[in-house]
């Protein structure tokens, strides 16, 4: 206990001593992390929107001209046993005939020349959230399109490429921008600390030669890392919650509607950031110290 | 205490000590003599492992040198106290804390350290210099305070080289006596050194290296 005593007593002195250094390491470290937290809130908000348009997603399978009601009634039955589908909807071809009729408006008039209804009966069914990607979306069409009875299945592919596209193109600049915050906090705590090291390598040499173990000349240096870390997150994160607090009531004021829907950060996300910037410091400083030899 | 069995020693094919063997006992006080680049301080540094021998064995307070594992060197050199010829002392810490920091590393309590090193201070009469830092101190003091460093943790072996190095007859004069009490204390010290009046009339063993092997060894 004793020992761990010097060890913070050590490190807080020499954080103290060159106190400026540290303040700088401290600041570019948390502007690496509040630069993942604005991406990391931007991707949020823009999942909450992709979210929002998938609701509206549907497959609207055509029935043959020919087909018998008993026939209608079973694939409904097959649908509602799919566990992939969540909601189906039965569209008759009077039901269809009226909706086209809705949509023209006025227009319709020019359906009065028709004798017989041409639409056919069809069922638009809804597919889970987390299974609508392209390819499986188009592997359940086809798979559709192969039952007995139906004539045609339809959807957005096209919107939906994108919409997958978009999430996709999110998720990979996350997992880029996140590396590359990890190698920078984790290069730039590496070189403090190694300045640091250098400038009291009297003090290890000496420490050596009068019998410290290693762990004894690389604790403090450790501390003081994971000390600048720490702080590092603690400022990102206060940044973070105060520009969020700021922006939520600004626009509460201005745009109520919206916030409802905007996505916010978790709160334990606000812990995960020191956390987080706790560990790539100490990396970075475990490196800096390297392999201590007698 | 120390056994020497024919260690040789090379820096880049060049040797620097040659076939060397010699036996220190337990509470004896010996010097080394010889000119500068005779070996002195490579032998003082086998016997920290500072350095590791090429060739032959060397054992101190028990423990094999040569085959000695990274991990066991600090335990090694916690029985050993060494006064360096660059003092090595760390400048942006005071007297106090110097000398503390070789109790630190046993994970001593505060209240012990304290009372060790000014009881050590006491003994090389530089208890007032507690809170000076070591640029403020004399060649004398600062040399008393490496002194008082390597003797605070009861070491069972003192080396040290060139202690009087850059000083002058009189200062020299207290520290050898400095080193004779703690010798007197059962502490095996042994004292590199090319200045011969330290150990005339000592009554002490003298080796003398010569050429980086042992010319003779005579006594004070």
């Amino acid at each position: 206990m004793k020992i761990f005593f010097y060890y913070f007593q050590s490190a807080f002195k020499n954080i103290w001593r060159e106190k400026w250094i540290n303040l700088l390491t401290i600041l570019s470290i948390s502007i690496g992390l509040l630069i993942l937290c604005a991406f990391a809130l931007l991707s949020l908000n823009m999942d909450s929107v992709l979210r929002h348009w998938s609701k509206g997603f549907g497959i609207v399978v055509y029935l043959d001209e020919a087909i018998s009601k008993q026939e209608e009634k079973d694939i409904e039955n097959q649908f509602l046993n799919d566990p992939d589908i969540i909601k189906v909807n039965y569209i008759s071809k009077e039901q269809a005939l009226i909706d086209v009729r809705d949509t023209l408006g006025t227009d319709a008039v020019i359906l009065d020349n028709i004798k017989e209804n041409p639409l056919p009966s069809s069922f638009e069914i809804k597919l889970k959230n987390d299974l609508l990607n392209a390819s499986y979306v188009k592997d359940k069409s086809s798979e559709l399109r192969k039952m007995k009875s139906i004539s045609e299945v339809q959807y957005g592919e096209q919107w939906l490429s994108s919409l997958n596209t978009i999430s996709e193109t999110m998720m990979t600049g996350a997992a880029i921008l996140g590396f590359a915050i990890f190698i920078a906090v984790t290069f730039i705590t590496y070189s403090t600390i190694k300045i640091f090291f250098y400038r009291r390598k009297d003090e290890v040499e000496t420490l050596k030669l009068l019998g410290a173990t290693k762990s004894f000349i690389r604790v403090p240096f450790l501390v003081e890392g994971l000390f600048i870390g720490v702080m590092g997150g603690i400022l990102s994160s206060l940044t973070v919650f105060s520009a969020h607090s700021f922006a939520t009531l600004r626009i509460a004021e201005f745009m109520p509607s919206i916030r409802s829907s905007l996505a916010i950060l978790p709160y334990s996300a606000y812990i995960a950031i020191p956390v987080a910037g706790a560990l790539m410091s100490l990396i970075g400083s475990y490196i800096a110290v390297g392999k201590i030899r007698y | 205490m120390i056994e020497f069995s024919r260690v040789t020693k090379y820096y880049d094919q060049e040797i620097v000590l040659k076939d060397i063997t010699i036996s220190i006992d337990k509470a004896e006080m010996v010097f080394l003599a010889g000119p500068s680049g005779a070996g002195k301080t490579t032998l003082l540094k086998l016997i920290y492992c500072a350095e590791r021998p090429d060739e032959g064995k060397i054992v101190v307070a028990g423990w094999d040198v040569r085959t000695l594992k990274q991990r066991t060197i600090p335990f090694l050199r916690r029985n050993l106290g060494v006064v360096f010829q660059d003092f090595r002392l760390l400048k942006n810490k005071t007297v106090f804390d110097n000398i503390a920091l070789a109790l630190r590393i046993h994970d001593m309590h505060p209240a012990e350290i304290k009372e060790d090193v000014y009881e050590v201070l006491e003994d090389v009469k530089l208890a007032h210099k507690a809170q000076t830092y070591p640029p403020h101190l004399s060649g004398g003091e600062q040399q008393r305070v490496v002194i008082a460093r390597a003797m605070v943790a009861k070491p069972t072996v003192l080396l040290a080289d060139e202690p009087t190095g850059n000083l002058d007859s009189d200062t020299s004069f207290n520290i050898m006596n400095l080193f004779r009490d703690i010798n007197t204390r059962g502490t095996t010290v042994m004292i590199a050194t090319h200045n011969e009046g330290l150990f005339q009339g000592s009554g002490s063993r003298v080796i003398h290296l010569k050429e980086n092997e042992i010319d003779m060894e005579t006594v004070g």
